[in-house]
């Protein structure tokens, strides 16, 4: 048995009325064998649902699935909650099907990065590592 | 708002109760559960923290239905005390394969999760075997410095020995479901003892009465043979014999039986519920309700017991880690235990001698700090 000590904490969630959860349910299924800790909150919850959790749960990063279309508005209220929390701290990631164009506008708003579909798994866990790397 | 990192900081921020409390709660709680070494620092004056009202544990298999009866029970609690905040705390497994974890109990409490008035925090097993996780008890005293009135555990889904709920809980509630088993696991030992109130969810399964009928039967007759084992012991040891029932002394000596334990007074009830449909939830949390008000005093004097506990390990941590730094790890400590093991000096002397260079490396210290 390997030691089990856990990296960062980390929030998954699907802001927004799209109920396609596998993608979100496959990203927390890759960092929980990756080491994280996955707070999984589930399909069609509000900006505000989110961050409260993401506070209450003290996690270092919040990851938002979303299929919709939405992305620019969910995002963004998400960031905008987060800065009225004084929890800017916090890294956003997202993905799901976002339009190329879209990235730099919600790279503009704070979102660390952004996973589109055909992300190789390794590459969302590395760069997770890097953007949650916890000071010892 | 910036919160600040500090022990003291974050306790003061979380017992003033405003806008930034909720973020430093949490942050005290990644320090309990994170950073064990840490908690000796917020044991200091933890005791005259307020507490909780009542600490209730659900606990049972996986699948039985605890997150949906926890999300249940907590509306319940809502509607009744409308005014007053619910801490909820939800344990889930982590993988011991790589140590990451999903937890998911969040899904069935979402409902809960923009009520500022609710505070759920899920925390992981990390490889710690009983139900719960390092820092549980933590948490719970965290919730209480916030201001919970009630605070609901929830452990890993449970097999049948881990009942480590049971000593930091002050009310414990089993949740089985029809389909898990006969009488004969009934009858076996540990997490069918834990349990002071029983729960028979999903009633709505057809099979969910038999359950009910045979926990009922196996509750009564696990009581009667504690009941019985007690009287014997007051007969065979007490200061008058009584001989079948009878007193020899026309029923003085009957009258001077103490009551039974306050948990052995009945055996404990079984409730049926049908959580996804919200049956059967106000009479349970009535039972619980009913409890916290008789047994309050007899709850919090348990407390004290497990934070004198407590504290006393960390001390005892505390001295060991210090010693231990003097001996050196494994590869270095060939030299300092040398005397004992060439058979110059006693493991005692050796002791003795360890002590006091560490109570002298603590002068040095305080001699070489200007000022």
């Amino acid at each position: 048995m390997l030691d089990p000590t856990p990296k960062a904490r980390v929030l998954i969630g699907k802001p927004g009325l799209d109920g396609h959860d596998r993608g979100a349910k496959y990203v927390a299924q890759v960092l929980r064998d990756a080491g994280f800790e996955v707070i999984y909150t589930g399909i069609r919850r509000s900006p505000e649902q989110i961050v409260e959790a993401a506070i209450q749960e003290d996690v270092a990063g919040i990851g938002l699935s979303l299929l919709s279309g939405a992305h620019n508005v969910l995002f963004k209220r998400v960031i905008d909650l987060l800065k009225e929390r004084g929890a800017s701290d916090i890294v956003v990631f997202g993905g799901g099907t976002i339009p190329p164009k879209d990235i730099p506008t919600l790279t503009a708003m704070g979102v660390k990065a952004v996973f589109t579909p055909g992300t190789p798994a390794k590459r969302i866990v590395e760069t997770l590592d890097t953007l949650l790397a916890q000071p010892a | 708002m910036p919160y600040h990192g500090d022990i003291p900081n974050l306790i003061a921020q979380t017992a003033s109760r405003g806008p930034a409390s909720v973020r430093a709660a949490a942050r005290l709680m990644s320090i309990v559960t994170d950073h064990p070494e840490r908690v000796a620092t917020m044991l200091a004056g933890a005791t005259r923290w307020p507490q909780p009202r009542l600490v209730l544990g659900i606990t049972g298999a996986p699948g039985s239905g605890k997150s949906t009866l926890t999300d249940q029970m907590a509306a319940s609690f809502r509607a009744r005390h409308p005014d007053r905040l619910l801490g909820i705390l939800a344990v889930d497994p982590s993988s011991p394969f790589t140590g990451g974890a999903v937890l998911g109990d969040r899904v069935r409490m979402m409902r809960h999760a923009t009520d500022p008035k609710v505070f759920i925090r899920s925390l992981a097993s990390r490889g710690h075997l009983g139900g719960l996780a390092l820092g549980a008890r933590g948490v719970v005293r965290i919730m209480g410095l916030l201001g919970c009135d009630v605070v609901i555990i929830e452990t890993v889904g449970v097999g049948q020995s881990e009942v480590e709920i049971a000593q930091n809980a002050d009310l414990t509630v089993v949740v089985l479901a029809p389909g898990q088993g006969d009488s004969v696991q009934m009858l076996k030992a540990g997490l069918m003892e834990a349990g002071d109130v029983f729960v028979v969810n999903k009633a709505d399964r057809p099979d969910a009465a038999t359950l009910q009928a045979n926990l009922l039967n196996m509750l009564k007759m696990g009581w009667m043979a504690r009941v019985d084992l007690y009287h014997e012991e007051l007969t065979c040891h007490g200061p008058q014999m009584l001989v079948a029932g009878q007193s020899a002394d026309g029923g003085k000596a009957l009258s001077s039986i103490p009551d039974l334990p306050l948990d052995a007074a009945a055996p404990p009830p079984v409730f049926l519920t049908s959580a996804t449909n919200a049956q059967g939830i106000e009479p349970l949390v009535d039972h619980v309700e009913s409890r916290a008000a008789r047994d309050a005093d007899a709850w919090r004097a348990r407390r004290d017991t497990q934070i004198t506990r407590e504290v006393r390990d960390a001390v005892l941590e505390s001295a060991r880690k210090r010693i231990a730094h003097l001996i050196g790890r494994n590869g270095t400590s060939q030299a300092t235990l040398a005397p004992v093991l060439e058979g110059r000096i006693s493991v005692d002397e050796l002791t003795d001698q360890l002590i006091r260079r560490a109570l002298s490396d603590i002068d040095t210290t305080h001699r070489i700090q200007p000022t």
